[in-house]
């Protein structure tokens, strides 16, 4: 192995992954390390785009929301946050907690905005994860109930649900607290999302472990609302 | 029957095929007798849920299919991810794949990823440290490795090989086929100015086992000196690759011919008449080099996940 050569590289994608490269921001009449730096431009920003459209793929909602600012957080985000990976979903994550970062210094705009990327990036991971077969917990009693491990449970702080329906950004979501369940039917492509009420939400919250049957006997109506929540793949039942 | 470009009457056809991609699977599916082969990205089914990965695998014992990788960054130059390499050899052998090809690129550093393949310095140096890696990935899969050759925007300065110099260099030192990619030596050629039939002329015969057409576009810059062609994987393969095919074909016998299309996608005309250029320019016998691997194996056995004996050509 030759240090140098690792060296050679390491430089070269510090110099595409960033934004002067990116966006061009340097000289490109002048050659970079002896390369033609307009063509290192050319392959910085293919990159860059090539990234970017991974991340549409993820956050588009998100993305478009962002509006007037979209160019300089974008802009900002290839400064700092240099990709680390090739998947979709590990590049929006990334971008996310950019998002998350930068909310801790600026208020969003739109303020419903956290609410929308944490959706998309959740739709994104019970989506992932279809199929995927559950744990088998061997200690667990039959007829123990758990929530379903593909399951993920998301509280937003505004109704973005409006914005979900529509492919326009009009929409004005309303403020006011919201109980979302996400999951997947087993050989459905598409996670279903289900709106839950506050006192069953922080019941499924509750339901990381298996939890015996006889711990719901004081709730009226728990049979049923087992047998719904199971039917809609929000809780597994222990055979 | 007619006679193929490279083919007597009496010796089988490379076999035609895409790049299968999940998001048009039912199109695929539904048009399967219409392809003699599909090419597995196995990147995308190492990264897929199991309802992609279970499309993927439902094509073994249908199909014959090969396998591509973009994720090993051989020309990075620290050691192999040999847990990679090993995910790789298993699904090789789910898939009863006859060939495991891989760009000789490199994409990555430790904490970096561009996630585009990037060009090495062509020098002996170089080469060298390409070539162990390249055993030591052979030492780990059971089917035959070859090497594609990549399009690149930018290129190093301090070149010593010519882009056939050095791919050569490494195919003869590993034993490593190859798998050329048409399109890529012609934007290569059109944009640093060498001569395609020099670089066809320099490959031994025989080494070009598989090939690789797409169609790409061209990109107008303030700040090019020139326009730029480009690999895009979303328009119809141009006429000038479709020459260099011609070309090929008169030295090389590669046992298939991919079709790749990441883009535009809903394009199916312009996939089906890539498809049907590809196949009058082969001329196409009665068998294939594949469907006569496939035939056997399917004799022999089923080729589903576990059981799958992958057999080189």
């Amino acid at each position: 192995m030759s240090d140098a050569l690792l060296q050679r590289q390491a430089t070269l994608l510090e110099h595409l992954t960033s934004s002067r490269a990116i966006f061009g921001e340097d000289d490109l009449s002048r050659p970079w390390l002896g390369m033609d730096r307009s063509l290192l431009h050319l392959e910085a920003r293919f990159s860059h785009e090539k990234r970017m459209a991974k991340i549409k793929a993820i956050l588009p909602r998100t993305l478009d929301h962002l509006g007037s600012a979209h160019e300089a957080i974008v802009r900002d985000f290839a400064a700092v946050c240099p990709s680390t990976g090739i998947g979709r979903l590990e590049n929006a994550r990334q971008f996310y907690d950019f998002l998350l970062a930068r909310w801790q210094q600026e208020a969003p705009q739109p303020p419903h905005l956290p609410d929308l990327a944490a959706f998309e990036i959740a739709y994104a991971a019970v989506q992932r994860s279809a199929s995927e077969s559950p744990q088998v917990v061997p200690d667990a009693l039959p007829g123990a109930v758990r929530r379903h491990p593909a399951v993920v449970l998301l509280r937003t702080d505004y109704d973005i649900r409006p914005i979900l329906e529509q492919e326009s950004t009009e929409a004005a979501p309303q403020p006011g607290e919201v109980c979302l369940a996400l999951t997947i039917p087993a050989g459905a492509k598409e996670p279903v999302v289900q709106a839950l009420l506050p006192e069953l939400f922080a019941l499924l919250d509750l339901l990381d472990d298996f939890t015996p049957r006889e711990t719901f006997a004081d709730m009226p109506h728990a049979d049923a609302m087992i047998e719904d929540f199971t039917a809609g793949g929000l809780i597994e039942v222990r055979p | 029957m007619v006679a193929g470009a490279i083919s007597s009457a009496a010796s089988p056809s490379p076999s035609i095929g895409i790049g299968y991609r999940y998001g048009i699977d039912g199109w695929i599916r539904a048009n399967l007798s219409r392809f003699d082969v599909l090419e597995i990205t196995l990147d995308h089914c190492l990264a897929a849920n199991s309802l992609a990965r279970d499309a993927i695998f439902d094509l073994v014992g249908q199909i014959p299919l090969t396998a591509h990788g973009i994720g090993l960054s051989i020309g990075t130059e620290v050691p192999l991810d040999l847990a990679y390499v090993d995910a790789i050899a298993s699904l090789l052998d789910c898939l009863g794949a006859p060939a495991y090809s891989e760009h000789l690129a490199f994409t990555r550093v430790p904490g970096r990823d561009l996630g585009n393949l990037l060009p090495l310095p062509r020098t002996h140096a170089v080469a060298e440290s390409v070539i162990a890696k390249i055993k030591a990935v052979q030492s780990r899969i059971s089917v035959p490795f070859l090497l594609e050759n990549i399009t690149y925007v930018f290129d190093w300065p301090d070149n010593e090989l010519t882009d056939a110099e050095f791919l050569t260099l490494i195919c003869r030192e590993t034993d490593a086929g190859l798998l050329l990619d048409l399109e890529n030596l012609y934007l290569n050629a059109s944009n640093h100015g060498f001569d395609t039939r020099a670089f066809l002329d320099a490959l031994p015969a025989g080494l070009v086992r598989e090939i690789h057409l797409a169609g790409g576009k061209t990109i107008s810059e303030p700040f090019l000196s020139r326009p730029l062609l480009v690999d895009t994987h979303s328009y119809p393969v141009p006429e000038e690759a479709l020459t260099l095919l011609d070309r090929t074909l008169a030295r090389q016998t590669p046992f298939s011919i991919i079709l790749e299309r990441d883009d535009r996608l809903d394009a199916r005309d312009e996939i089906l008449a890539d498809v049907a250029a590809i196949r009058a320019r082969v001329g196409h016998g009665a068998s294939t080099l594949l469907s006569q691997s496939f035939s056997k194996q399917n004799l022999d056995g089923p080729g589903k996940p576990g059981h799958g004996a992958a057999r080189p050509l």
